[in-house]
């Protein structure tokens, strides 16, 4: 009896000792990139794992960034949220709103830990600044540009301007299906982010409350002039057969339908620059890059940032607290961000980088990848500019693609925009009210 | 009766598995629906305002909501019509005395056995408008093309039938069951009296399969109602325009995307009530109206 008593003393002590020596404080971080991008994030993890011997930070993908904030939501209830969260643009009011996370520029100050804001691009900053306080750790960052197929618009006489028009658009792609070199002429996943992009650069506040970042938003503008003039652009290229629809949110759809060119063009996220080039590349074609057209006759206001950034979430310890901190840092410095982009298309976030990408002939060489960033440059800034803030954003979004599928389905544009409004401006009251607002 | 247990607290204890995985996992969720259910609530419950009856009453008066269950109730007549007939006729085919019925048999049932991502995934697959294999063969064919995701009528024709194909399997199964207990001797004797095969099939086989067509009638309604949310998901996500946004997927979209819990919570009770009518049906009729033979 003593023995066995022994060896299970000695069995614990070992056990103990080999604990000791693995202490290190664990961060874990979720996010939402799977393929090629999770492989990219995990290197990134291990060189900083490797870099910061005190730390491990075990990085886990969890899905759509819908999944992965229902995922964090329950672990939040079961009292185990991952440290670091990587989160989209339109989850920011709904994050604020959940209690869970601490405040950016808190846990910075809070713990000590340097980063250079004034280095950041002012509208990536600005899109997760609430009430002037930086709430996240903006990261990957993109918004929408034009990709053309350069080989197909000169089979057809056709060239595009930097900065097209709707009318441009509608008359390029009547002159590819005319020539007959594609069946369509242009593409993007039905999804509510474009019209959100095109109510930014029409000026246009989606949500009242100055977008929903003086107060929480009671209405959406879906009846302003510019909402409709966007609808009925839409109904038109897709009357007219000039628009392929993938289907709803449909992205690898679109892109598909644009990279095997059975369209000239694509409305598509900067981050698919990267996948795109190398699928032109390997067809032997060229690709071309523009803005977001706008209608003739509108001003050019600029677009929203899109993409996601990285939120601590509180109750951890203060070490733990400290390296999730030094890991969100980490992710965004200049080296980083440099790798982000090249291998991805979401554009560089620091001012240092663009500079550092510039002296390198990166941009000489890949000018695909720099046509993001100048839309962004020349973005106003504005409410309108800075992104609608609501708890609500998923609603917003499929009642926004419901009407979109009501308005090709025949109804009239209108009808089915006041049909929208009514159905979002319910769902922004009465999260208004649960929120005590 | 004598309890046959030395104890009373024997029988508790072997329930007690039971019991505490179907309260964990069954009962606690369900009381906790109902309770959610008078609350508008978000972030899973971290945050929530009593609001009584109305999302009862919101449900009952949208229009979506409303337009949500009639397409339910298409949705089912369609598959348990559909599925019904067809895997009859499949069955009836299948029970025949022919070299290699096993493996025809076996390979009817297979698309049972595949989880419902998949099956979504390879509908999807063959009918995606632009690059998939049932397009490819009707434009090169009869020089069509149709837009089977995006068009509401064909949608919804597209989730019937894939739901039809992937239960045909499990109903194939029974009926083949059936059919193979209904006895040859009485076949014969209606043959010897001079009725033809079809009057056979209708006086005969089809009332002695009676038990087994209402099992599986209720059987596919609730499969309609509440095992197809993996195929709508992977095929139309509820769309176009709500064409095939059935109720099980309304619940879904309000809980998981919309963040309405409260909301959810009430659809899954109005579900709740439903079932229990289904099962309550299915009590009360078996024995009265179907032939059970003997």
């Amino acid at each position: 009896m003593k023995r066995v008593l022994v060896i299970v003393m000695l069995g614990l002590l070992v056990f103990s000792g080999l604990v000791l020596a693995q202490e290190k404080t664990k961060v874990v971080f979720w996010h939402a990139m799977s393929g090629t991008r999770e492989a990219l994030i995990q290197r990134m993890v291990d060189n900083f794992n490797l870099t910061h011997p005190g730390i491990e930070v075990v990085a886990e993908y969890k899905g759509s960034y819908r999944d992965t904030l229902n995922a964090a939501q329950a672990a939040a209830v079961a009292g185990n949220a991952p440290n670091v969260l990587h989160s989209f643009e339109v989850g920011t009011q709904q994050l604020l709103d959940m209690g869970i996370f601490a405040l950016a520029q808190d846990v910075i100050d809070q713990y000590g830990v340097v980063i250079p804001w004034q280095d950041y691009l002012e509208p990536a900053l600005n899109y997760y600044k609430i009430g002037g306080v930086q709430a996240s750790f903006p990261w990957n960052s993109s918004n929408s540009i034009l990709y053309y197929n350069k080989t197909l618009l000169d089979k057809a006489g056709v060239t595009m301007p930097r900065e097209p028009t709707f009318e441009d658009i509608v008359a390029i792609s009547r002159a590819v299906i005319n020539a007959g070199v594609a069946e369509g002429g242009i593409t993007w996943p039905m999804h509510s982010w474009f019209f959100e992009q095109w109510m930014a650069e029409l000026g246009a506040n989606l949500l009242n409350n100055d977008n929903g970042r003086s107060g929480y938003a009671t209405e959406i503008n879906l009846l302003d002039p510019a909402a409709v003039t966007i609808m009925n652009w839409w109904k038109q290229l897709y009357d007219e057969g000039l628009w392929i629809n993938p289907g709803r949110e449909s992205w690898s759809q679109a892109r598909q339908n644009f990279t095997t060119q059975r369209v000239a063009m694509m409305i598509s996220s900067t981050s698919d620059v990267n996948l795109t080039q190398n699928a032109a590349f390997d067809g032997g074609w060229e690709v071309g890059t523009a803005f977001m057209p706008v209608p003739l006759g509108f001003d050019r206001h600029g677009v929203v940032i899109g993409g996601g950034s990285l939120w601590l979430t509180k109750g951890h310890s203060d070490a733990e607290m400290k390296a999730a901190a030094e890991f969100v840092v980490y992710m965004s410095q200049v080296a980083q961000d440099i790798t982000w982009h090249q291998s991805t298309g979401y554009f560089a976030l620091r001012k240092t980088s663009l500079q550092a990408l510039d002296l390198e002939g990166w941009y000489k060489l890949h000018p695909n990848y720099k046509t993001a960033s100048d839309q962004l440059a020349e973005s106003q800034i504005s409410t309108a500019t800075q992104g609608a803030l609501s708890g609500v954003f998923p609603d917003i979004r499929t009642y926004i693609e419901d009407a979109a599928e009501e308005v090709y389905g025949g109804a009239s544009v209108t009808d089915a925009l006041t049909k929208a409004k009514g159905l979002i401006d319910q769902a922004l009251v009465d999260y208004k009210e649960l929120m005590g607002g | 009766m004598e309890s046959k247990f030395p104890s009373r607290r024997l029988p508790l204890l072997i329930l007690l598995p039971t019991l505490l995985v179907c309260g964990m996992f069954l009962y606690y969720p369900l009381a906790q629906s109902f309770s959610w259910s008078l609350l508008r609530a978000a972030f899973m419950g971290l945050r929530t305002l009593y609001v009584g009856t109305q999302n009862y009453v919101r449900l009952f008066t949208s229009s979506a909501y409303l337009h949500s269950m009639w397409i339910s109730i298409v949705f089912a007549a369609g598959v348990v019509l559909l599925g019904l007939s067809i895997s009859l006729g499949i069955a009836l085919v299948a029970n025949r005395k022919v070299r290699g019925a096993r493996i025809y048999r076996t390979a009817l049932i297979w698309p049972y056995a595949l989880s419902p991502a998949v099956a979504g995934t390879i509908w999807l697959f063959l009918f995606n408008p632009t690059a998939g294999v049932v397009n490819f063969v009707l434009e090169r064919t009869v020089g069509i093309s149709p837009d089977w995701v995006t068009s509401r009528n064909l949608a919804i024709l597209l989730v019937v039938t894939a739901a039809v194909w992937k239960n045909l399997g499990y109903n194939i199964v029974f009926f083949l069951a059936g059919l193979q207990n209904v006895p040859g001797q009485v076949i014969e004797a209606a043959r010897i009296d001079g009725a033809s095969a079809w009057r056979c099939f209708w006086k005969v086989t089809l009332p002695l399969l009676s038990p087994t067509a209402f099992f599986l009638l209720i059987m596919n309604m609730i499969y309609a109602f509440f095992g197809v949310f993996g195929l709508v998901d992977v095929l139309t996500k509820g769309g176009p325009a709500n064409a095939t946004n059935i109720l099980i997927y309304n619940l879904y979209r309000d809980a998981f995307q919309h963040n309405k819990w409260g909301m959810a919570s009430a659809q899954s009770v109005i579900l709740f009530v439903m079932v229990v009518g289904f099962t309550l049906l299915q009590f009360r009729t078996t024995g009265r109206k179907v032939h059970y033979g003997g």
